[in-house]
């Protein structure tokens, strides 16, 4: 009916079925390799180690950090998941982040948030974001129903196209960027108002984590719900695993496809939101960099379970902390968390082959 | 515009679709064949990076790209034993292995040359060509390229032969459409499609190589920055042909080379708007512009002998 151009879907329930042993052996065996490339390129590893724990558990602080991080990998993940139960590839996490971050900015600091009674200076602005997500996300879903196109592709495209409106946005005074008092003025919007930024759980600035984290839990408690006890849950399920069957009984295809993938937009808009009305404060270029893509390997890594995403979030959460420390006192590049987690990926889709064969 | 400035844009524009027309053209062959790849981004990269280092420690260019073209193997050989011999999903494989190779590069780089280093590089000779070069006011400014772009022309004509006239092209395009009658025939599905992703890995380092050593001379961190997903755009715009995925890429090709010519006409268009240029056109291109997608029947799937 509408996929012609890639007929193989990723199922992660397909492609990789293995028991969380072998997620878990796959997470060792590149961390292991991760060690031996810091002795590799002549860094003492019990420094680098020492550095990379200090960067995650070190201090409220480090820790607090690692959260914010995981935060936003794991809405991005859990919006992958959601997706992909419809047998879709979200990859535009990176795009949605940014626009979610755009819009929370343009309403905080322009749309009048700030003056709103309690509670609505930050509410707004959120929304917004989830707003612009669901938008950015939605667009793959309709071209998808429409002439076919394959939304890894659409996704991807649309990621590139955010991440130049982010730049945009900075970089034009008739946009978000601050008012030009001299020419060395950043290319960075104004900080937001303090009431439009996220409240911290415990007030104190020693240990920023912000209302964001009870709200992923009880956003990661209602996908999960959705996703297992609902009928949406079933038919999202139904149109991924026979779209054909699924039109025949009823459900709307057209309608599912724009659906998963405008949640999956809508929770990436919403993890920029969140990095920017409780983190970040102001919108500057790449304040999503590789945020997405994390993301969705957390996603790809939680074959589809929305407990393995909140996991693999906090896991790479607190490797990209480590990963910054170790390069700020140890000198290890940052590089090194790519190379880990592009090793995984590559070692579980490698491994589903031989799981496959067993069961 | 004068005519000067017209054929410095015609000149850029064939200049910067070169990496797109060479790795369009090898994943246009793997998708004939069957299989998605994606990780041609990680591959122009891998071709980028080692073809920069190569020309870099031998003081020899071509060496370089020689040295591009061997890193990339073992690259192409990883997509090509995951996607076809252990079926793992294409999609995860590409993203997978393009995560893998940026991380990858950019640790060497910073290994090998420091933080922050523009190193200049030896690059690939520019070559003027008899005749078309001596055009006037045209015959410098489009026709004296890098030589590896007229050898990237000749392998594409050549493949253009190969696909239409040959038993190989034929099983190719066999072995996406109906990989069981080419298995039924006594062809390996699995042969010819490892062929298919060997020649986009094959094209992929040319593309980076001429990225680093034939264009910029230089290697920067993810400098490919999304040429891989063009290409793979342009193939989808080209409804899978050869003559299609070329028209796409010069396409992306001019949109990208807008972004240094209009400041220099004087028209104030947002730099940020024609750097996004060419990825909106390829969006409009996937959706919709090119109409209904015709798609290799079996492009994506893993063929599983019964």
């Amino acid at each position: 009916m509408t996929d012609t151009v890639v007929n193989n879907r990723l199922d992660i329930r397909e492609w990789v079925r293995p028991s969380v042993a072998i997620s878990i052996s796959a997470v060792a065996v590149a961390g292991l390799l991760g060690l031996v490339l810091i002795f590799a390129i002549g860094v003492s590893v019990p420094d680098a180690l020492s550095a990379f724990v200090d960067g995650t558990l070190g201090s409220p602080y480090a820790i607090a950090a690692s959260i914010n991080r995981s935060i936003a990998f794991a809405l991005v993940g859990i919006g992958f998941v959601i997706a992909n139960r419809a047998n879709l590839v979200n990859v535009g996490g990176e795009g949605q982040i940014a626009v979610g971050g755009i819009a929370a900015t343009a309403v905080a600091l322009y749309g009048g948030a700030a003056d709103l009674p309690a509670g609505l200076p930050f509410l707004v602005p959120l929304l917004a974001a989830m707003i612009a997500g669901m938008i950015w996300g939605a667009i793959p879903g309709v071209l998808k129903i429409k002439v076919g196109t394959n939304e890894v592709i659409s996704t991807l495209l649309l990621s590139f196209i955010a991440v130049w409106l982010l730049y945009w946005c900075v970089q034009s005074p008739a946009l978000l960027r601050k008012p030009m008092t001299s020419s060395a003025t950043l290319p960075e919007s104004l900080e937001i108002p303090d009431s439009t930024k996220l409240p911290l759980l415990t007030g104190d600035y020693s240990f920023p984590v912000n209302i964001g984290l009870p709200a992923t839990i009880i956003i990661a408690i209602v996908a999960g719900v959705l996703l297992s006890k609902t009928l949406l849950g079933v038919q999202l399920r139904a149109v991924g695993f026979n779209s054909v069957a699924a039109s025949r009984a009823g459900i709307s295809y057209a309608r599912m496809v724009v659906l998963a993938l405008g949640i999956a937009g809508a929770l990436g808009g919403l993890a920029g939101g969140f990095m920017l009305l409780g983190d970040q404060y102001l919108l500057k270029d790449g304040f999503s960099s590789g945020y997405g893509f994390d993301g969705l390997v957390a996603g790809l890594l939680a074959r589809g379970s929305v407990v393995g995403v909140i996991a693999a979030a906090l896991l790479f959460g607190f490797l990209r902390s480590g990963g910054i420390n170790m390069e700020m006192v140890a000198g290890v590049p940052t590089a090194l968390v790519m190379v880990i987690q592009g090793l995984i990926v590559v070692t579980l889709a490698g491994a589903a082959y031989f799981i496959g064969r067993r069961s | 515009m004068t005519w000067e400035l017209f054929a410095v844009f015609i000149g850029s524009s064939v200049r910067l679709a070169v990496p797109l027309l060479l790795a369009g053209t090898g994943e246009l062959v793997s998708e004939r064949a069957g299989v998605l790849n994606m990780s041609i981004e990680g591959m122009m990269l891998t071709g980028a990076f080692g073809s920069a280092v190569g020309a870099w420690a031998t003081g020899n260019p071509t060496l370089g790209l020689l040295i591009g073209i061997v890193g990339v193997l073992p690259v192409a050989l990883l997509q090509a034993l995951l996607s076809n011999t252990l079926r793992a999903n294409q999609i995860v494989t590409g993203i997978g292995i393009n995560i893998l190779v940026l991380g990858a590069t950019t640790l060497a780089y910073r290994e090998i040359f420091g933080a922050r280093s523009r190193e200049q590089i030896p690059g690939l000779a520019k070559w003027n060509p008899p005749l078309l070069g001596d055009i006037p006011i045209f015959g410098e400014a489009v026709f004296q390229q890098v030589w590896l772009l007229y050898v990237g022309i000749i392998i594409i004509v050549l493949t253009a032969l190969v696909l239409r006239y040959t038993a190989l092209g034929i099983a190719i395009h066999a072995a996406g459409a109906e990989p069981r009658a080419v298995d039924k025939s006594g062809v390996s599905v699995t042969r010819i499609r490892y062929i298919g992703v060997l020649f986009a890995g094959f094209m992929s380092a040319l593309a980076g190589a001429f990225l680093s050593i034939g264009d910029i001379h230089t290697f920067t961190e993810g400098m490919t920055r999304g040429a891989g997903y063009l290409a793979i755009a342009a193939v989808i715009f080209g409804k899978w042909t050869l003559s299609g995925t070329v028209f796409a890429c010069l396409l992306f090709g001019a949109a990208t080379a807008l972004q240094f010519q209009l400041p220099t006409l004087g028209v104030n268009v947002p730099n940020a708007f024609l750097i996004m240029l060419p990825y909106l056109l390829a969006l409009l291109a996937v959706g919709g512009l090119a109409g209904r997608q015709t798609a290799p029947r079996a492009l994506g799937e893993a063929y599983v002998r019964r």
